[in-house]
């Protein structure tokens, strides 16, 4: 097994909020190096999926396990902050960002663990070489800016990371369609220059899979479809029937 | 109005304004930047004050410098009231009104002990500078005012830089926002809030070495200052310690001229006029978030 593979493997999670179940038996895997796409519309049970692999949610059957240069750590029983620090980093749904701090205090707030203080200036650099508008907006307060800057800067907060898996949650949600593409090439990017595997939940189809290697599709906490390529999602007759509206 | 009057005034003011600064400092972290009512903040205070005026007639020591000391002493305790405080009420989601009941209760329990111990004489300690006084012209700085003011605005400076610029200070800044997006940057929020209480707690240590430096103390003493801290904790503005600072400094000098012109019992009601006002106009506060 090589040290540089960072994998996540979900083996046949139940999970959900009290008596309510949301996941049933759901069993996914991102290889080394993928971009995956958890595709599905709202209320499917994408959130709480990415709840459960970062220790939000427990599931109440099934494993979730995480390799980390090469070395596996089943997530059970560690906390939010251990699987953090483990190398997985998750941009979750509604950005979450801390708005009365400035952007760089957001940035160097996702530095924090001494594993990523190390790489502060070379990742700040590349996070502001990307994302030009956060250099320009250094000093102005997270909460002041717009809905695509705010996306920018969680992206790069989760970056300061120094992450190995980067989880991103519904990165389209609440964007102008132009920032949507913007944001999704961003993320194709990050991964590229930081070698990262990739997980994203989406329910813009069109715009996830085009930079997806794989995807999956939930539905109702089940899931229904799991697509090898881009190609065989956007072929798949269900899914242009009722998701892509052809 | 005399001009020299006034200019004195004003200079006492600061000094004093500067004294309530480092009084405020720990509620404005507590309460202000971790939603934790601490009203028994002031009676730690006034244990700081006891345990310098001991120290101080035993050894001789400087009061500060016996604060200084006792400073880890303070943090512990802190970290100690904030566990029990955690434990039984923050964890449940019962912070409000049980909270504040706790705090109440630890604030009646701090003063009964300092009673039974020191009784309910006035205590005051000795140091050589306590009657002397600097003057520059016709201005007049008392020492035992000015060494106080001078050691809490740097005491001010150092929060307002760990804060700003460490790792754990700008989580400090961020666990009341949203302590589970700390999660996501592998801080652990309870962590956090527990070195911050525990830091609000060390300040009563130097406050309360200040106070028994500018004044005699009874156990009691601490009371007549709840109201002035949260006073000037919200017109400042929750969460701001340069808030907090411009507030204790404008309340300083206020309540020092208001009792140089119109008499000391006029100051308290100009002060919380000024509040009501300011809030009026400007409810998040001079700074607040
Ligand atoms: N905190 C919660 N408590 C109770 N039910 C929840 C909670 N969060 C989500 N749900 C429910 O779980 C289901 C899946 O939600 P979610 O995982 O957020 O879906 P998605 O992210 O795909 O939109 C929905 O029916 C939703 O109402
Ligand atoms: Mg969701």
């Amino acid at each position: 097994m090589a040290a540089n593979t960072n994998s996540i493997s979900i083996e046949g999670v139940d999970a959900g909020y009290g008596l309510v179940r949301v996941l049933d038996n759901v069993s996914l895997r991102v290889n080394s190096g993928e971009t995956v796409a958890l595709l599905g519309t709202n209320g499917n049970g994408k959130s709480t999926l990415m709840k459960c692999i970062m220790g939000w949610a427990r599931p109440s059957k099934g494993r979730i396990v995480a390799e980390i240069d090469g070395e596996k750590h089943d997530l059970a029983g560690l906390s939010t902050e251990q699987i953090v620090d483990l190398g997985i980093a998750l941009v979750p749904e509604g950005r979450r960002l801390f708005p009365r701090q400035t952007v760089e205090e957001n940035l160097l707030l996702g530095a924090s663990r001494p594993k990523a203080r190390a790489h502060i200036k070379t990742n700040l650099d590349f996070c502001f070489e990307i994302f030009p508008r956060l250099a320009e907006r250094k000093s102005q307060l997270a909460g002041s800016m717009s809905g695509g800057e705010q996306q920018m800067l969680a992206l790069a907060r989760a970056l300061m990371l120094n992450p190995r898996i980067l989880l991103v949650d519904e990165p389209s949600v609440g964007l102008a369609p132009l920032l949507v593409s913007r944001t999704i090439d961003a993320i194709k990017q990050l991964k590229d220059h930081f070698n990262l595997t990739v997980l994203m939940a989406e329910q813009n189809f069109t715009q996830a899979l085009r930079i997806a290697d794989r995807g999956y599709v939930i539905v109702h906490g089940k899931i229904e479809f799991e697509g090898n390529s881009a190609d065989e999602l956007n072929n798949n007759d269900l899914i242009r029937q009722f998701y892509l509206g052809m | 109005m005399q001009f020299d009057l006034l200019i004195n005034a004003i200079i006492a003011g600061l000094m004093l304004g500067a004294f309530y600064a480092a009084v405020t400092s720990g509620i404005s972290i507590s309460f202000g930047m971790l939603d934790i009512v601490n009203i028994a903040h002031p009676g730690f205070i006034i244990l700081g004050s006891y345990i310098a005026y001991i120290v101080n007639v035993q050894l001789g020591a400087d009061p500060i410098v016996i604060a200084i000391v006792a400073l880890p002493a303070f943090y512990a305790l802190g970290s100690i009231i904030y566990e029990i405080y955690y434990r039984s009420f923050e964890k449940h989601g019962q912070d409000s009104l049980r909270g504040l009941a706790f705090f109440f209760g630890l604030l009646f329990v701090t003063e009964v002990v300092l009673n039974m111990v020191f009784g309910v004489d006035y205590r005051s300690v000795n140091v050589p500078y306590i009657g002397g006084s600097l003057t520059i012209g016709w201005m007049e700085f008392p020492i035992r005012m000015l060494v106080p003011a001078v050691v809490s605005i740097l005491m001010f400076g150092g929060l307002q830089i760990y804060l700003s610029r460490t790792f754990i200070g700008r989580a400090v800044m961020a666990v009341s926002q949203d302590p589970q997006a700390l999660q996501l940057m592998a801080v652990d929020p309870i962590r956090i809030k527990r070195i911050a209480f525990s830091i609000s707690l060390a300040t009563a240590s130097m406050a309360g070495a200040f106070l028994i430096i500018i004044q005699p103390v009874i156990p009691s003493s601490g009371r007549e200052y709840i109201g002035r801290v949260f006073a000037i904790c919200v017109l400042g503005g929750l969460g701001s310690l340069p808030g907090t600072l411009i507030a204790a400094l404008l309340i300083g000098v206020i309540e020092s001229i208001t009792s140089t012109f119109y008499g000391p019992s006029w100051a308290p009601a100009v002060s919380f006029g000024l509040l009501l006002l300011t809030l009026a106009v400007r409810p998040s506060g001079l700074l607040g978030r």
